[in-house]
């Protein structure tokens, strides 16, 4: 492992798994507590009210529990389980892990991907040549593109914005054909795995500066908005040192693991990454609104030292791996250990899991009608927290 | 200005594309159908002696050269038609074990591009007032009794459809939320594109 090492905690932290407790530096072979406490009897004039599992309200099954007297939310618990599925990895080749690993969640399959063949690169000492490594950033950043707008969409659904909602998706459809045309699959299938990147660049630039230019007019208008502005100030106030990604830049926080990342270039276009202050829905939205602006600077800098594609590589061999990207939801963490080239081991840690606790802690002591905003404010994926790697 | 959002959308005029009457306007390679012959290696074994297997694949790209994807959309199968719904289909999605592809593209056939309203097919927030039961993912322990009573919630007649290839056989993750013989519709693909994802809703009504 040439980025990471066991050891004592260092830096800040990253995630847990069912073994490890990741920071930023290093890797703790035991668990921090992150079980949530026994569901308490409800105090005298509170209740319990079930949301979910299965409700038209969420892209995704997952059961919410709030705690009210009648509307102020005084607890809410999120249970990502009833839908977890145990996938089996360990004794796979890399090939047949490398499926798996893409679909964990689909929706973020490249930074999946990405994490994933890196952490098997680091394994095996394979050297991504910065060429292939601009075209996986510029992957991760279309992917990021495609994910904000999503999580911006969601926010403007319950305001009843149907304008800007159809406006939204007609730009994020047209994210996925542009990485239709690139990659052959909507979604990053099979594109990229370790020692490999394929992306057909051509047509890229144009369609995502477009995009941009569309999008910060929406996001100009949005702003302008009052009552939309209503429902996200002060909805969902979480600020503390244990918050990632989009969540944790809201809070003031600068942590990005495009910053440090050891095996893509983000240093050369300059990156430093957004920042809000007042740690609400309305912060994690400007956010992710920025990220979408500056993901196409970055995209349309990269694209001119990119190689479009890889030599395929056949990764043989033995090691322990680690890697992390910065997944559109925050740090994306796998570990894994190869033997005759088998995974033998393997551990991912993803950043929806210290979301959902960050959101469960910022519901307390707002109102039932700010939960969607504020949930989808999130944007956590269950399918990446209900998960088993065996 | 935010107060014009209204003006400002019929500004962008129609984008919606004709299909299903024309052909699909950019439809992706993967998936799409299969034509080849000879041998693959197949992680989940569609492809043996008989050809190649819709429901089972997964759209890996292992089976290149041999097969190769033609960009055709029409990658499923419709075991029995109900007519009763061709004005109208109200569906439910179900989330049994999935990595969320099928479920967002579900959604996407909502998207000014497709706006699968315009064809009759509307999602319900609630299994009383659906039509159809559209199940996505593997099994798994914890949604199997919502998933039954999602079902049972349902109004008859009902149809239950199968999106993805979790779904159908498992895929490459798991066991399939239901047996084969319980669905009505399989929708193929991983994840099934909202092309094919329309034409088999519309396909299911007999339409």
């Amino acid at each position: 492992m040439k980025y990471y090492s066991f050891g004592e905690p260092s830096g800040r932290i990253i995630g847990y798994s069912q073994d490890f407790t990741v920071y930023s530096a290093t890797i703790v072979r035991s668990k921090e507590n992150v079980v949530q406490p026994e569901r308490k009897v409800a105090p005298q004039g509170e209740f319990y009210f079930g949301y979910g599992p299965s409700t038209g309200g969420m892209i995704e099954s997952v059961g919410i529990d709030f705690l009210t007297p009648g509307e102020l939310i005084t607890e809410a618990r999120v249970n990502p389980n009833y839908k977890l599925r145990n996938l089996n990895v360990r004794g796979r080749t890399i090939g047949d892990a490398s499926l798996i690993a893409e679909r964990i969640n689909a929706f973020h399959c490249a930074s999946h991907s990405i994490a994933f063949a890196s952490a098997v690169e680091d394994a095996l000492g394979f050297h991504l040549p910065d060429g292939v490594g601009c075209t996986r950033i510029i992957a991760l950043e279309l992917e990021r593109i495609r994910s904000n707008l999503l999580v911006i969409e969601r926010m403007c659904q319950p305001a009843g914005f149907g304008v800007p909602v159809n406006q939204l998706a007609l730009l994020r459809e047209e994210v996925s054909r542009v990485v239709s045309r690139a990659t052959g699959h909507r979604y990053f299938f099979n594109s990229i795995s370790p020692g490999y990147s394929q992306l057909n660049l051509s047509g890229i630039d144009n369609a995502v500066s477009r995009i941009s230019s569309v999008f910060s007019r929406i996001y100009d208008d949005l702003l302008e908005s009052k009552i939309f502005m209503n429902r996200l100030i002060n909805n969902g106030k979480v600020s503390a040192d244990s918050l990632i990604g989009p969540a944790a830049r809201a809070s003031g926080h600068a942590f990005d693991a495009r910053m440090d990342s050891p095996t893509l270039p983000y240093s050369q276009f300059g990156f430093t990454p957004v920042l809000h202050e007042t740690s609400d829905a309305f912060a994690r939205f400007q956010v992710r609104s920025d990220e979408i602006l500056q993901s196409a600077r970055i995209i349309s800098e990269a694209i001119k030292v990119a190689s479009t594609t890889s030599k395929m590589e056949t990764l043989e061999g033995d090691g322990e791996g680690a890697a992390r990207v910065e997944s559109p939801q925050g740090d994306l963490f796998y570990y894994v250990k190869i033997k005759n080239s088998t995974v033998r081991d393997i551990v991912m840690v993803s950043p929806s899991s210290l979301n959902i606790a960050a959101f469960a802690q910022s519901m307390k002591g707002n109102i039932f009608t700010d939960f969607h905003f504020n949930w989808e404010s999130f944007g956590i994926w269950i399918s990446e927290a209900g998960v088993m790697l065996q | 200005m935010s107060n014009l959002w209204f003006l400002n959308g019929i500004k962008k005029g129609i984008v919606t594309e004709k299909f299903p009457k024309t052909p699909p306007e950019d439809p992706p390679l993967w998936p799409s159908m299969l034509s080849g012959s000879g041998d693959a290696q197949c992680p989940v074994d569609a492809i043996d002696n008989n050809g190649w297997n819709m429901d089972k694949c997964i759209f890996c790209r292992r089976c290149l050269p041999s097969f190769k994807p033609n960009g055709n959309q029409d990658i499923f199968t419709v075991e029995s038609e109900a007519p009763i719904f061709r004005r109208s289909l109200y569906i439910y999605p179900l989330d049994s074990g999935s990595c969320g592809g099928c479920n967002i593209e579900l959604l996407n056939i909502f998207t000014p591009q497709y706006d699968a309203n315009r064809l009759g097919l509307f999602i319900t927030n609630s299994p009383r007032h659906a039509d159809a039961i559209v199940v996505m993912g593997v099994f798994t322990e914890g949604m199997e009794e919502p998933l039954r009573l999602a079902y049972e919630a349902m109004p008859d007649p009902k149809i239950v459809i199968a999106l993805g290839a979790c779904a159908i056989s498992g895929g490459i993750i798991g066991t399939p939320a239901l047996e084969r013989s319980r669905y009505n519709v399989r929708i193929a693909g991983c994840p099934p594109s909202p092309y094919t994802i329309i034409k088999a809703l519309i396909a299911a009504r007999g339409v």
